[in-house]
């Protein structure tokens, strides 16, 4: 077969034979073992162990015992079966590694939603980062127009029509048709004379006819 | 604020050209009912959008609806109607709440109240600010009487502003006050129509519609005129009847109000308004329609029988001499009792209101008059108390012989 027979040192019941690259891993099963299910099992725990050491485990058993095992189990856990009797040897379930494949399938989704969780952190972060930049920006922005408030008021309360009921937008004696700028004001303040007379209320008025 | 006598008008100076408007009236649900007391609890007096929520046909809505201006009074001891004109007030200021800060430190509020209103209303009327101040949102407050406020949204400042409404006329002379001691005020207005159309639809046929004061009010509205000369207008009638055929259709009904060979008494409607001692009335007095009395309210007596032209007269008269040129000179005229149509085809024997009151004024031999209907006759008071809070100073103290200035409430 161009086959090296390696001895397991650590597990004598196991051939162990390297084609190339490839390591394969035999574990005999004996007609004595078919008594003991515990063998059975424990042998197919121990080849699944040894899966991460070679890459095609065989569990060789007589074919008598053939029809008891589970070769659903087998397969789905990458694990080649050969029967033998007195005559001849058998390769009934080749190894494979859809175990290997089916746990790599079932580590990606944890795999992938760490990867997006880790990815919407960065995001979170960046965002974070602008917000605070914008804030001190804002907080800058808010205390500059604060101080110009504060040093030009008069300026500030001609643009809000609202304000003009402030006390200190009301003229002293006159009355100014320009502090809101006539666009801003109703139709029925333009050309008014009531603006000129009302304005000199308890200012420059002489005694008034009213009884 | 503009309480008239059917309408609040409201709103700060951004309204713009009109203010907020809803009825100048209050309901006061029945709150011992058993669907008040099951619900959540109803105010003591609903005012605004919400009163036609309110009105069930099986209520008795006379004396829960108030009024409170029907007269443009309110009597000293009208509960009802002062806590209406209190929840009105209230509305207002909710209606345009701004929160306090730095910039806005509460409204300065101009009231306009008939100019017949006694000073007890302007003191009822100022309290009741004071006391809804809670929000803050109250600086100062003032009251100005409607012709005062009709002449400053007209931009006028010396007039005589006639104030025609339902129930009541005043007449005030303006020369950059109110002159106070010239007003007069005559106890006849759009009801005083109405009452005439009524008997005419008696006298017509029309008895059994005559009793629905909102029907009489609709044609009076559709056929009433008035005459230049109502001994005329009758002759001119009565001569071309196709002419000034008067015939009114009650949208949506089968009703058809046809005066026939009475369409001439469509001319007494308009002339009684304007003067009901034409000797043709007399015989509608006599088989039981009120005659106008004079009757005091508040402290102004209401002349019943004076025509506007006399009244005009007498309240220009009791100015100062040079004074009284100017004032014929700038008549103005508000109110919806001067809103009177007039077709084409009748012009010169119907005419309008002013057109009428010059007329009036050439009779007692006032020519040079100039009598114009305002501008914006609905919203003119309003627009007089934007312009009142606008440029008077702030500074300029509430003054109770004047009855004039800011009374100051906020901080």
């Amino acid at each position: 077969m161009g086959a090296l027979n390696y001895e397991n040192s650590s597990d004598p019941g196991t051939l162990s034979f390297e084609v190339g690259n490839e390591r394969t891993l035999v574990r005999i099963l004996t007609p004595t073992d078919i008594i003991e299910r515990n063998q059975i099992i424990d042998t197919l725990l121990h080849l699944s162990s040894l899966r991460r050491e070679g890459t095609q485990p065989y569990i060789a058993a007589p074919r008598l015992l053939g029809a008891t095992l589970d070769s659903q189990i087998l397969r789905s856990s990458g694990i080649g079966l050969l029967l033998y009797d007195d005559r001849r040897i058998e390769e009934t379930i080749k190894p494979g590694p859809i175990q290997h494949t089916i746990r790599i399938n079932q580590a990606s989704p944890s795999f992938n939603t760490n990867t997006t969780l880790i990815a919407e952190l960065a995001a979170l972060r960046l965002t974070c980062a602008e917000l605070e930049k914008n804030m001190s920006h804002m907080r800058s922005e808010f205390k500059s127009f604060r101080e110009s408030v504060m040093s030009s008021t008069t300026i500030s309360r001609d643009s809000n029509p609202v304000r003009t009921f402030e006390p200190l937008q009301r003229p002293e004696t006159t009355f100014q048709t320009n502090v809101l700028g006539e666009h801003a004001l109703p139709s029925f303040f333009t050309n008014n004379p009531w603006l000129d007379v009302l304005s000199k209320r308890g200012h420059t008025e002489g005694t008034p006819l009213a009884g | 604020m503009d309480f008239g006598t059917s309408d609040f008008k409201f709103g700060p100076i951004t309204c713009g050209e009109n203010p907020r408007i809803v009825n100048n009236r209050g309901y006061f649900p029945d709150k011992k009912s058993l669907v008040y007391r099951a619900f959540e609890p109803a105010a003591d007096v609903i005012v605004g959008d919400e009163v036609p929520l309110y009105l069930q046909s099986n209520e008795d809505l006379t004396s829960r609806l108030v009024y409170p201006m029907k007269n443009g009074l309110i009597d000293k001891d009208d509960d009802k109607a002062w806590k209406v004109v209190s929840a009105l007030s209230q509305f207002g200021l909710d209606s345009f709440h701004v929160t306090a800060n730095n910039a806005f430190q509460g409204y300065n509020i101009v009231a306009s109240l008939s100019a017949v209103s006694p000073r007890y209303m302007y003191e009822r009327l100022l309290e009741l600010f004071k006391q809804m101040n809670h929000s803050g949102n109250v600086r100062a407050v003032t009251v100005i009487p409607q012709p005062f406020a009709v002449a400053i949204g007209h931009g006028v400042t010396t007039c005589v502003v006639i104030e025609s409404g339902h129930g009541n006329s005043q007449i005030c002379p303006i020369s950059k006050y109110p002159i106070g001691s010239a007003q007069v005020a005559l106890n006849r207005g759009g009801g005083d129509a109405n009452a005439i159309t009524a008997e005419i639809l008696k006298d017509s046929g029309y008895g059994d519609l005559a009793g629905e004061e909102s029907l009489v009010r609709r044609v009076k509205e559709s056929i009433g005129l008035i005459p230049d000369d109502l001994d005329a207008a009758i002759s001119e009638a009565k001569r071309a009847p196709r002419k000034f055929h008067a015939k009114h259709k009650v949208p949506g009904t089968r009703v058809e109000i046809d005066l026939e060979q009475n369409s001439w008494t469509r001319f007494l409607i308009g002339e009684y308004v304007f003067n009901p001692n034409h000797e043709i009335f007399e015989s509608y007095f006599n088989r039981g329609m009120p005659r106008p009395r004079d009757v005091k309210m508040g402290e102004t007596t209401f002349r019943g029988m004076l025509d506007f032209g006399d009244a005009i007269v007498a309240s220009v008269e009791k100015c100062p001499v040079e004074l009284q040129p100017m004032l014929y000179h700038e008549i103005l005229l508000s109110g919806g009792n001067f809103s009177w149509k007039v077709s084409e085809s009748m012009e010169g024997v119907a005419v309008n209101a002013p057109t009428k009151i010059k007329s009036l004024l050439r009779a007692k031999g006032i020519r040079n008059v100039s009598v114009k209907m305002t501008t914006s006759p609905q919203f003119s008071v309003w627009h007089g108390c934007i312009i009142y809070g606008f440029a008077v100073p702030e500074d300029y103290g509430w003054d109770w012989q004047r009855l004039e200035g800011w009374l100051r409430i906020g901080a």
